[in-house]
């Protein structure tokens, strides 16, 4: 059997392993057809639907930089993973000969259960549809699924070029470097009239193959990007197989990294949040997750100009992705260490007041960074849009750290957050949490913005008020199922696991 | 809760059941202050869920369970702080260093003066240069090393050392068998789960042989030596 064929037949084992392990089949076949059918809904109702042309003209203006956000999302969450998601985490994986290859066609296969990549895809093929139209629906929507697919490819092809040079001599401080001159770069251009520069090339191309509708052209492009896709397929795999053969550096040093003794704090509230802090901030994927978090969006809306009623809808942004990144399943953190830390003489609400804060302090700084990189251009706010960006802020840091108390001690994982590929929980959880953690905060930025647009800061504060005071009531409830020695006996049997 | 007693673990028909599994289906067990006993058995036996009771990890579901006085079950904080306990697996936070484990452990202890004794201690067990690295790096030998040291940091009145020996080089094991013998000399009850047989009879003076959740017998060290020893224990466990 060929090294590809081989890689494909072992992507099929690991897949079948991935489903007969899985804890709830029932709710991922649930979760799936719901994925299946919103993908379908979005790609043809919209065709149906009837618009203005004014609307079909903006859709239509819209579609190439909707293309070239696809491309953004695969590329930086292929990048910022270290290689895009595994099959199968690294330690059990290691006894077994999974090659390079089969990796990466792993990593490919689990691309999509990402919400940015599903949501921007959904929006995509919406837009599709509704230039199109149904006369031209499917020959549009097969051109917007092989630019989806191109896009995915070269995204874990690009990921695994950067992990390749960051694995190399000097590779972490190269990247990081690259990365600053792209970011650079962009917000450069972005902010000036050359900003249609990003999305011309292909994706101006196949937006106007969309829009023309010509079978000739669409079977060309669509032919194209096919090609493109598979000669990335294998290039991803090349680089892959290079890749492999370095030893990721950062996570290397992290774990080899010495740490000099500091004076013994004033109290346990002090020395536990000390090591909460330490286990958050000496984690690859951690400390790279929320800086992306925290300084993506900021350089959007640095680039953008965004003005603070846009601003406002950025710090539930940040907050629900920054708490995808350990908050979900908080007690990994310890690792194995947790049935050590389980026998320590401290009251468990104790130990979760730490953690709590610790999330929050989390959130609370990468919202801030956001904030703050977004004010620079965004000149002078009312006074009701500066309230409304705090109280958005403390709002969304509320709900996204109780969603965190609750999640972690409802679905607990054994999770080990070494390398840069690990998250916290299986990649369809992931998805779950994602997709409620948006929509509770999306709608609270929307609810604060609409009330500033009309300057009305009294029901902002009591709006606050009771979301804060339901979020707290949820932290209380959670506290208080931690203090229950059973429950907490099977969240530490399942993580020390 | 805390009541007059002399005994430094006393485990009264125990019983642990996670769903439908019954890992302990009835222990019981008597260490005395200054004893030392090994917990012996095959894998899955219920070593392991009995000594994650006695350190207060997992509440027993039937039976009472109590560690230098104090119940596990009622007086749960007050138990911490008078065991030591080593886990079976890894016990370590990843990204934490020696040093850090012992400043939490010290701190929620209110221990004073006990730097020079966590030196010591990481002296001996050969940490001392690895103090202040994180311990994701660490050989399983190592942080073996690493939770004993953590176990007997505070001194504590009842020692549980789960897999002690497992991976550990001779010079750990020898220093595992100071603190085991330490902790005697000072009056400590010590519990010892491990596989080898060998090494729990030289530092233990009884041996109780779990099977399929439930005490099978509690003999004297002598009688598990050597050959005859070893066919006594593989009898009991057959």
């Amino acid at each position: 059997m060929s090294d590809v064929g081989r890689a494909v037949a072992d992507v099929r084992h690991l897949l079948w392993f991935r489903a007969a392990t899985l804890r709830r089949p029932r709710a991922v076949v649930v979760a799936l057809a719901v994925f299946g059918v919103v993908t379908v809904l979005s790609a043809t109702v919209p065709a149906w639907v009837t618009v203005d042309v004014d609307t079909i003209s903006g859709a239509a203006r819209a579609l190439p930089a909707a293309l070239g956000a696809v491309v953004a999302i695969s590329v930086a969450s292929a990048v910022a993973g270290g290689g895009g998601r595994e099959l199968l985490a690294r330690d059990p994986a290691s006894i077994h000969p999974i090659s390079p290859v089969t990796d990466h066609l792993g990593a490919l296969v689990l691309a999509p259960l990402n919400t940015g990549w599903l949501l921007q895809t959904w929006l995509l093929l919406g837009f599709t549809a509704l230039v199109a139209g149904p006369s031209r629906l499917f020959g549009a929507q097969v051109l917007t699924v092989s630019w989806v697919l191109a896009a995915t490819v070269l995204g874990q092809a690009v990921a695994w070029g950067v992990e390749w040079v960051r694995r190399g001599p000097r590779g972490v401080r190269v990247v990081r470097l690259a990365i600053a001159v792209v970011i650079a770069v962009l917000a450069a251009v972005g902010s000036t009239d050359a900003r249609q520069v990003l999305v011309a090339g292909p994706a101006r191309v196949t937006a106007a193959a969309i829009e023309d509708g010509n079978v000739t052209t669409v079977a060309l492009v669509a032919l194209t990007l096919l090609l493109a896709a598979t000669v990335l397929v294998v290039v991803g795999a090349q680089l892959a197989t290079l890749a492999a053969t370095r030893t990721p550096r950062d996570e290397g040093r992290q774990e080899s990294r010495t740490h000099a003794a500091r004076p013994l704090p004033g109290s346990g509230l002090a020395m536990m949040s000390r090591i909460d802090r330490a286990s958050v901030w000496r984690s690859v994927p951690l400390r790279r997750g929320t800086l992306l978090l925290a300084f993506a969006p900021g350089l959007v809306a640095l680039a953008g100009a965004l003005p603070w009623s846009t601003l406002i809808l950025f710090p539930g942004l940040v907050a629900s992705g920054c708490v995808l990144l350990f908050g979900v399943n908080l007690w990994c953190l310890d690792g194995r260490g947790l049935l050590w830390r389980e026998t320590l003489p401290v009251a468990p609400r104790t130990v979760l007041v730490v953690r709590a804060r610790v999330l929050a302090e989390v959130l609370l700084l990468a919202g801030l960074l956001t904030i703050a990189l977004g004010a620079v251009r965004a000149g002078m706010p009312t006074p009701a849009e500066a309230l409304a960006v705090v109280l958005a802020l403390l709002v969304v840091v509320g709900q996204a750290v109780s969603a965190g108390l609750r999640w972690s001690a409802k679905s607990p994982y054994a999770v080990d957050l070494r390398s840069a590929r690990a998250t916290p929980a299986p990649p369809l959880a992931m998805v779950g949490y994602s997709l409620r953690l948006a929509l509770a905060t999306t709608f609270t930025g929307l609810f604060f913005a609409t009330l500033a647009a009309v300057d009305r800061t009294g029901p902002m504060v009591v709006v606050a008020v009771v979301l804060l005071a339901v979020s707290a009531w949820r932290m209380v409830r959670a506290a208080r199922r931690w203090s229950d020695p059973e429950r907490r006996a099977a969240v530490v049997a399942v993580v020390a696991a | 809760m805390g009541r007059e007693t002399h005994t430094a673990i006393e485990v009264s028909g125990l019983r642990v059941q996670f769903g439908t599994v019954e890992a302990v289906t009835g222990v019981d067990l008597n260490v005395e202050p200054g004893q030392a006993m090994a917990l012996l058995g095959r894998n899955g036996a219920g070593k392991s869920t009995t000594m994650r009771v006695l350190a207060g990890v997992v509440p027993p579901t039937e039976g009472t369970a109590f560690v230098g006085g104090y119940d596990v079950r009622d007086a749960t904080l007050e138990a911490k702080r008078v065991v030591g306990y080593c886990p079976d697996v890894g016990g370590l936070v990843p990204r934490a260093t020696p040093w850090e484990h012992l400043q939490l452990s010290a701190r929620l202890r209110n221990l004073e003066g006990w730097e020079s004794r966590a030196k010591a201690l990481l002296e001996r067990f050969d940490l001392g240069l690895v103090a202040h690295r994180v311990t994701a790096g660490f050989s399983h030998g190592m942080s073996r090393r690493l939770s004993v040291v953590l176990a007997a940091l505070h001194e504590p009145s009842v020692l549980l050392l789960d897999e002690p020996f497992d991976g550990v080089d001779p010079v750990g094991v020898e220093a595992t068998f100071e603190v085991i013998e330490d902790a005697r000399a000072r009056g400590a009850g010590v519990l010892v789960s491990t596989h080898l047989r060998d090494l729990a009879v030289q530092v233990c003076g009884e041996v109780a042989v779990l099977r399929g959740g439930t005490r099978m017998a509690t003999i004297s060290s002598g009688f598990m030596a050597g050959e005859d020893g070893a066919r006594a224990y593989r009898a009991l466990l057959a």
